[in-house]
C-alpha cells in the first residue's frame, strides 16, 4: 500500500542496487574489533592471545570508531559486519555496538558464542542485529576443543549458544571442514541443521595467517584437506553441488584462455566494501594485508583511503610471466581460492601461483565435469 | 483507519535512523517492533520525501498540507490525501511521534 510515497523491498531486491551497478559505493564495511581471541583455534588466521598487550594497544578505541563510522555512512555504507578475533572480548563491545546501530547501519557480528552473557542478550533484544554467525568448531567436547584448544570452551559455546536460542536471538551456524573435525562432519552437520533454518555448508578452504607467523602457519596447513577430500565433501551435499552445476558456465570459463590483461585485481575488492582493521588500518577486503594495499586511517581519512587509494590498488599489474600464463589466464580461477590477497599470505607474493589452490581448483573442476557429463 | 488529527506535529521516531543514501532516503529500525526488521528496506520515494522534511516537530499536518500544496501547485484537497496516506503508513510502523507527546521535541 506504501507504493506512492514508499516502498517496502526486500533487501537484495532494492532498485539502488541496480541503479548503481557500475559505481565503486561502499555499501557494507567488515569492522574486526579486534585481533585477540579467547580461543586458540588451529586453523585461525588472526587470533592473538586474549591479553596480548601490543595488541590491545593498537585497538581502535569506540571513539575512533564512531568518527570513521560517520566517514563510512556518508559515502554510503548500510552494513557493518563486526568480526575480529572474539569482539566479545571488548569491554567496550556494547558501546560499539549500540553507536554502531543509532548511525543507522544493519549490523551483523561474527562471534563463537562463548562469551556471550545477559547483558549482550538485553542489548540484541532491543537493538537486533542483523544476523549473528556462530562457528561450530565441533559436535563434541572432544573435537570442539581439539580445535580452540582451550579446556572449557565447548561448555561455554553450549552454554553462549544456548542463550541466544532460548531468548529468540536470530543465530546462524556455520563450520569448517578440517584435519581435526573431519571424523564428526555428520554430527556436526546435524547439530547446525537442528538449530539453523539457513542452508548449512561446510568451508574446507584456509587461508594462511595475516602475521605470517611460521608456526601457526605450519597448524593451518596441517588442517587443510586433501584436494579430493575438499571434492567429496563438497559433492556430497547435493545441494551445493548442484548449485555449483547450475552455475558452471560462470565457474569454467575457457575464454579466459586467450584473456591479455596484466591486472592483479579481478575480483570485487574495493568495489562495494572494505574492511577496518583493529589496528586502524583500512584494507580493500578482509584478507588482503599486503603492506603496500592497506592505508593507515590514523593518518588519513576513509574518504582519501576510498577514493584515492583503493584505484591505485585496483590499478596494480604484473609482469611476472608464471602469473601472466597461470593464474590470469586461468579457466577455472573461479574454482580456485587464489587471488592476489591469498596469495600474498600463502606465499609473500600477490602474483604467486599457490600449488594447493591450483590442486584443489582442479579436483573441484573435474568433479563439476563427470557430474556434467551425467547430468546430460 | 485510525481518524488522524491534523493539528498535531509529528517528529520521526528515536527508534529508527533516517538515511540518505545516493540521493533515496531510507528508514533503518533501530529497535524491535519497528517496520520488519528481517530482510525489507523501506525506503521513501520523491512524494514521501518532501513530506518527511516536513515532520519536524514544529509544523501540524494542516500547515503541511498547506506549504506543501503551494510550493508543488497542487490542490489542498490532493495534498491532504498524500499527507494523510504517508503518516498514516508512518504511524502505524512507529516510525515517527505525536512531538506534543514527546519531551524530547520540547
Ligand atoms: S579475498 Fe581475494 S578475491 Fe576476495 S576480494 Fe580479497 S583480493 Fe579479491
Ligand atoms: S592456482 Fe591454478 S587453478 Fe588457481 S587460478 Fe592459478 S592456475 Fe588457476
Amino acid at each position: 500500500m506504501t507504493a506512492e510515497y514508499a516502498t517496502v523491498t526486500q533487501l537484495p531486491q532494492y532498485h539502488l542496487w541496480d541503479r548503481t551497478k557500475g559505481k565503486r559505493i561502499p555499501y557494507s564495511f567488515d569492522l574486526e574489533l579486534t585481533a585477540r581471541c579467547n580461543n586458540s583455534c588451529r586453523h585461525c588466521y588472526i587470533n592473538l592471545p586474549r591479553n596480548d598487550r601490543d595488541a590491545i594497544k593498537r585497538e581502535l578505541t569506540a571513539e575512533d570508531i564512531a568518527s570513521i563510522t560517520d566517514q563510512a555512512v556518508s559515502l554510503g555504507s548500510l552494513w557493518c559486519l563486526i568480526t575480529g578475533g572474539e569482539p566479545l572480548l571488548r569491554d567496550d563491545f556494547s558501546e560499539i555496538y549500540t553507536l554502531l546501530k543509532r548511525k543507522g547501519l544493519l549490523v551483523g557480528l561474527f562471534t563463537n558464542a562463548c562469551l556471550i552473557s545477559e547483558e549482550h542478550i538485553s542489548l540484541f533484544k532491543r537493538y537486533p542485529p542483523r544476523d549473528i554467525e556462530v562457528t561450530v568448531y565441533g559436535a563434541t567436547k572432544e573435537t570442539y576443543e581439539k580445535v580452540t584448544r582451550r579446556p572449557g570452551s565447548y561448555a561455554a559455546f553450549r552454554r553462549g549458544l544456548d542463550l541466544l536460542l532460548e531468548r529468540g536471538v536470530k543465530v546462524r551456524l556455520k563450520a569448517m571442514a578440517l584435519r581435526s573435525t573431519v571424523h564428526e562432519l555428520p554430527e556436526i552437520s546435524r547439530f547446525c541443521r537442528t538449530y539453523t533454518k539457513d542452508y548449512f555448508r561446510f568451508d574446507p578452504l584456509l587461508h594462511l595467517r595475516y602475521d605470517g607467523n611460521k608456526k601457526r602457519n605450519a597448524e593451518i596447513m596441517a588442517e587443510r584437506l586433501l584436494p579430493e577430500e575438499v571434492v567429496a565433501i563438497e559433492q556430497a551435499d547435493q545441494e551445493r553441488a548442484d548449485s555449483l552445476l547450475r552455475g558452471c558456465d560462470e565457474l569454467i570459463i575457457p575464454a579466459l584462455k586467450n584473456q591479455e590483461s596484466n591486472r592483479l585485481f579481478t575480483c570485487g575488492a574495493g568495489v562495494k566494501s572494505f574492511t577496518i582493521g583493529h589496528d586502524g588500518y583500512f584494507r580493500l577486503c578482509s584478507s588482503l594485508w599486503h603492506p603496500g594495499c592497506v592505508y593507515d586511517l590514523r593518518k588519513g581519512s576513509l574518504k582519501d583511503a576510498w577514493e584515492h587509494f583503493v584505484p591505485q590498488v585496483l590499478g596494480l599489474r604484473s609482469s611476472d610471466r608464471d602469473f601472466l600464463e597461470k593464474c590470469r589466464k586461468c579457466p577455472i580461477i573461479n574454482l580456485c581460492l587464489w587471488c592476489p590477497a591469498h596469495a600474498y599470505l600463502e606465499a609473500g607474493r600477490m602474483d604467486a601461483w599457490c600449488q594447493y589452490f591450483c590442486e584443489v581448483a582442479h579436483a573441484r573442476a573435474k568433479a563439476l565435469e563427470k557430474r556434467a557429463g551425467l547430468s546430460q | 483507519m485510525q481518524e488522524l488529527d491534523m493539528d498535531a506535529r509529528y517528529i520521526p521516531s528515536g527508534n529508527i535512523v533516517a538515511r540518505e543514501i545516493e540521493g533515496e532516503l531510507i528508514i533503518v529500525p533501530l529497535v524491535s517492533g519497528i517496520g520488519d526488521i528481517d530482510d525489507e528496506l523501506f525506503s521513501v520515494n520523491e512524494t514521501g520525501k518532501v513530506i518527511w522534511d516536513r515532520l519536524d516537530g514544529k509544523t501540524s499536518l494542516t500547515q503541511v498540507v498547506q506549504l506543501l500544496a503551494d510550493q508543488y501547485s497542487v490542490s489542498r484537497q490532493e495534498m491532504e490525501q498524500d499527507v494523510r496516506g504517508f503518516v498514516g503508513e508512518l504511524l502505524k510502523r512507529k516510525m515517527i511521534t505525536d512531538a506534543r507527546a514527546s519531551p524530547a521535541s520540547s
